[in-house]
């Protein structure tokens, strides 16, 4: 082993800089994990494009072209995949040569889909996060969501209030009805000893059951109509549209600075509240917590349901800013996403934040390279993109020994949730 | 076997905690290493078993030099390692700790029971163990667990046996017996390398006794050329205190009465059988006794951690009896629990933080946006000066610091609050001498400025340089409360179970 410590100082800034750009750190293990990533899914294209397994197939004829096309196809479909999710550069140059309306809309769109699709999930990975750090594993998403979704839902059936007071009682509705749910699961667990992942996986299937139930029911039902569509959010429930005036196609709503200021406070209260530290310590030495007079019992409970009261705010914004209509598989994956979303940013609100964000690239990224890549390469492979990246980041000790990085022994073992991330 | 380590240095980061060490274990001798903590004894031996790799230098087993990379290695060398924080399974009993990680098989892969067992049984004759192969290792005692351990490294043939503080948990009982134990190890042949802070055990055993500190050997020498005031200086670096400068005390009023206490463990038996005293403002009273004699129930019962099943705990006329941990911490018990890391600190959160985890109701470190994570900062800097925390700052997490610094963060933290009595556990378990020093100083420091004090320990040394009242508790009940002036062999007697009457007749 050799110490930059060690070598003579003219050489040393040098190979100091280099060692120091080997250091590991959580932002290059994300780096290498996404090249990692790009990597696997391009043999992939090349292994579903039949054309370049033609070419491959004779590749000691013409080694080069083999090469080039096979590079070309796999630029060009991630250069889809980036301008259909963040920025188009053809029409940037189109809004700076002529600086319309309709121009500044077609560059927004694609970044304005992105963050929509992020939105709910931001905050159901908050959610999750505030649960992971303090070792409670609240698998019950999908049902919170369902409950928060609902709940939003059946405010904007029943009440008719100007739009701010509607939207701000959807949003009380939601965030107390996740409350309860994953509050529940809390008082088991602090009272019986009953295990928090059993007991909010099992609510998962109680909730999507009692949505396939109510959707049902002339409450929720559009009158004559029962193919298990509810009736939609009126205008005034939901979240209002920010650039709807460029555009009526850019979905991106307030949806989505609520999620911003729901990181900020997320943030507020791991740093700075007390309740937040109290769970910190719980989660991380419930003995110690105990002799310095912290009631694990109910930060438990008050971890359970905040957690639950964020998800329960998810389930909100998906339904009064996305979706507008609750169907039976309203909750989807959304539990299961956001939990992997929550891995991706180590439980930190922002890494979670921007977690999500990374899901949303992909998402609506994927769908345009889909559609603008001439061999309609399958969305799926963003899916499998996505896949893969979350694995290596969920095991920095990979990453570091494959691009040989230096000193990660303080990555790999803090984590910040007893394990299981 | 002959063990040889050869200019062995390591650095974390800008630390250097080994510089150039060099190390001759011969065979059949017991080498003492000896050194504060931090001196980077426990660096080496993590060395030695392949736990960290040396940035340079050789070890050499029979003068033919070694690679070891991870434990494994060091076990096929013929080195084993008794940690100083067990490596057990807790859930797993005796026998599958053992036989962990080589279970002898018969039919393939059933591990065959009957012939670890006996070879376990055998093993623990062979040197004098009591032990129960079935018992679940949790439900031990801290002293059983250690002999788990050490059992397990011998069912392994080792022939360098690396012990890292390894009487820090004993009662005197015990380390008698330990003792005798490591004189029939030199004498089947093994060498031993025993670390440990206490001298008068050092001059006892040792053949040779290696000094480190801040990372470098200061010194090699052995027991007929030194004693316990030269080994002191050599490892400090400076003339230190061995004895407890304390004038007598001056107590004044009852601060804890204690009547009548019933307390059950875990498992419902009744540990602690109707215990009655009281403490004054000004005093030390010091609880003496065996582990596992009702120390643990006891300072449960009075800290608000386990509710008695009898009996009150009344705090200046406040009964507190079946209060929660909070009002007892608020009633001003200053509480320093036995096992600082599980029970005393959140390793990965930082000293600062660590200071204030019982104070988080304090105005003072909040402001208007919440926690005032200045002011927390300020205290820790604050602290960290006053109580000498060995740490590059206050914001480094608490399990990069040694044992000793980890028990003066506990320490200071207690110490900060408002305490009417401070109830220490074992305060000085596996510290150094300059640490043993400064918080012995700080215990009568805060006996002196009027708050009672209450210190529970299994070792006899601390309870008579400390106690102003010495209680000795045997199966649950005090014998009796007497003097520190009462003989050491008088309070081993009681401590044995023998009432006054008999051990002053």
């Amino acid at each position: 082993m050799t110490d930059t410590a060690t070598r003579p100082p003219q050489i040393g800034r040098i190979v100091h800089f280099a060692l120091r750009a080997r250091q590991a750190n959580m932002f290059l293990v994300l780096l290498f994990s996404l090249f990692i990533g790009l990597v696997f899914g391009g043999f992939l294209i090349i292994l579903t494009t039949p054309a370049l397994m033609t070419s491959w197939g004779h590749f000691f004829s013409h080694p080069g072209g083999t090469i080039s096309s096979s590079f070309n196809t796999i630029w060009f479909a991630y250069e889809q995949l980036f301008q259909g999710a963040l920025v188009n550069f053809h029409s940037l140059r189109l809004l700076i040569d002529n600086p319309s309306k309709i121009n500044l809309a077609n560059v927004l769109a694609p970044l304005s889909g992105t963050l929509t699709y992020a939105t709910p999930l931001i905050v159901a990975g908050l959610g999750l996060a505030i649960g992971f750090r303090s070792s409670l594993f609240n698998i019950g998403g999908q049902g919170q969501v369902i409950v928060g979704g609902v709940l939003a839902l059946l405010v904007s059936i029943s009440f008719n209030l100007p739009p701010f007071f509607q939207v701000t009682l959807e949003i009380i509705a939601a965030v107390i009805g996740g409350a309860l749910v994953a509050g529940l699961a809390g008082v088991l667990k602090a009272y019986t000893g009953a295990h928090e992942v059993i007991v909010t996986m099992m609510s998962n299937y109680t909730m999507v059951l009692i949505l396939g139930y109510l959707l049902i029911t002339s409450v929720f039902a559009r009158p004559g109509v029962h193919d298990g569509a509810s009736k939609a959010i009126e205008v005034s429930g939901q979240l209002p549209y920010f650039l709807s005036h460029l555009n009526s196609a850019l979905l991106l709503n307030f949806g989505f600075p609520i999620a911003f200021v729901t990181v900020l406070a997320v943030q507020w209260f791991f740093n700075r509240s007390k309740t937040g530290f109290q769970l910190l310590m719980v989660g991380q030495n419930p003995d110690a917590a105990r002799v310095a007079g912290i009631f694990s019992r109910r930060s438990i409970i008050i971890c359970m349901a905040l957690s639950g009261a964020l998800l329960g705010l998810a389930g909100m914004l998906k339904i009064t800013g996305v979706d507008h209509l609750a169907t039976p598989n309203f909750g989807g994956s959304y539990g299961f996403d956001a939990i992997t979303v929550a891995l991706l940013g180590r439980n930190k609100p922002w890494g979670v934040f921007f977690g999500a964000i990374f899901f949303g690239v992909m998402y609506t990224g994927g769908a345009a390279m889909q559609a603008f890549t001439p061999t309609n390469i399958q969305f799926s492979l963003s899916q499998v993109i996505q896949a893969v990246v979350v694995f290596c980041v969920a095991t920095p000790a990979l990453v570091i020994e494959a691009f040989r990085l230096r000193d990660g022994a303080s990555l790999i073992s803090t984590n910040g949730s007893g394990g299981w991330v | 076997m002959k063990l040889e380590l050869r200019g062995i240095t390591k650095r974390f980061g800008s630390m250097t905690a080994n510089s150039n060490v060099n190390l001759v274990v011969k065979p059949g001798e017991i080498h003492c290493l000896l050194g504060e903590n931090g001196a980077g004894k426990s660096t080496l031996m993590n060395i030695l078993y392949g736990m960290l790799t040396p940035d340079e230098g050789q070890i050499l087993v029979n003068d033919e030099i070694v690679t070891i990379r991870d434990p494994k290695d060091a076990v096929a060398h013929g080195i084993g390692m008794v940690h100083q924080h067990f490596m057990l399974i807790p859930v797993f009993d005796v026998a599958d700790n053992v036989i962990l990680g080589s279970e002898p098989v018969k039919p393939w892969p059933v591990i065959d029971y009957k012939t670890a067992i006996a070879e376990l049984l055998v093993l623990a004759e062979k040197y004098g163990f009591e032990i129960d192969p079935r018992a679940t290792v949790e439900n031990l005692p801290i002293g059983t667990q250690q002999r788990v351990e050490i059992l397990k490294a011998l069912s392994h043939d080792a022939s360098v046996l690396i012990l890292d503080e390894p009487t820090a948990v004993l009662t005197p009982q015990e380390t008698d017996a330990f003792m005798v134990i490591l004189r029939s190890l030199k004498e089947s042949g093994k060498s031993i390398i025993f670390i440990t802070h206490k001298l008068r055990e050092v001059l006892e055993i040792a053949d040779v006794i290696t000094v480190m500190r801040l990372g470098e050997i200061v010194g090699v020498t052995t027991p007929s050329e030194t004693d316990e005031r030269g080994l002191a200086t050599m490892m400090v670096g400076r003339e230190v205190n061995l004895v407890v400068d304390k004038n007598p005390a001056t107590p004044g009023d009852v601060v804890l009465d204690v009547k009548d206490l019933f307390v059950e463990d875990e498992r419902g038996l009744t540990s602690v059988k109707g215990i009655s005293f009281e403490v004054r403002a000004g005093e030390i009273l010091a609880v003496a006794g065996v582990q596992g004699n009702g120390q643990t129930e006891l300072v449960e019962a009075l800290t608000g951690m386990r509710r008695p099943s009898g009996g009150e705990v009344i705090l200046n006329n406040v009964n507190l009896h079946g209060e929660s941990v909070r009002k007892f911490l608020d009633a001003g018990i200053g509480h320093v629990p036995e096992d600082r890391q599980r029970f005393g600190l959140v390793l990965s959160l930082s000293i600062s933080d660590n200071l204030v985890l019982d104070q988080l109701d304090d105005p003072k470190f909040h402001n208007r946006f919440g926690r005032n994570l200045k002011a927390i900062k300020l205290n820790g800097e604050q602290l960290r000066k006053e109580f000498d925390i060995r740490s590059q700052s206050a914001e480094e997490p608490v399990g990069a610091l040694s044992g000793g610094n980890q028990q003066k963060v506990v320490m200071a933290r207690e110490l900060s609050r408002e305490l009417k009595i401070l109830i220490c556990s074992q305060p000085t378990r596996g510290l150094d001498v300059g640490s043993i020093e400064f918080m012995h100083r700080q215990i009568v420091a805060i006996r002196d400025s009027g708050v009672a004090v209450i210190i529970v320990s299994s070792e006899l040394d601390e309870v008579v340089a400390l106690g102003d009242r010495i209680a000795v508790l045997f199966d649950g009940e005090i014998q009796d409360i007497v003097p520190p002036s009462t003989s050491r062999e008088d309070l081993g007697l009681l401590m044995a179970g023998a009432h006054s009457r008999e051990v002053s007749a």
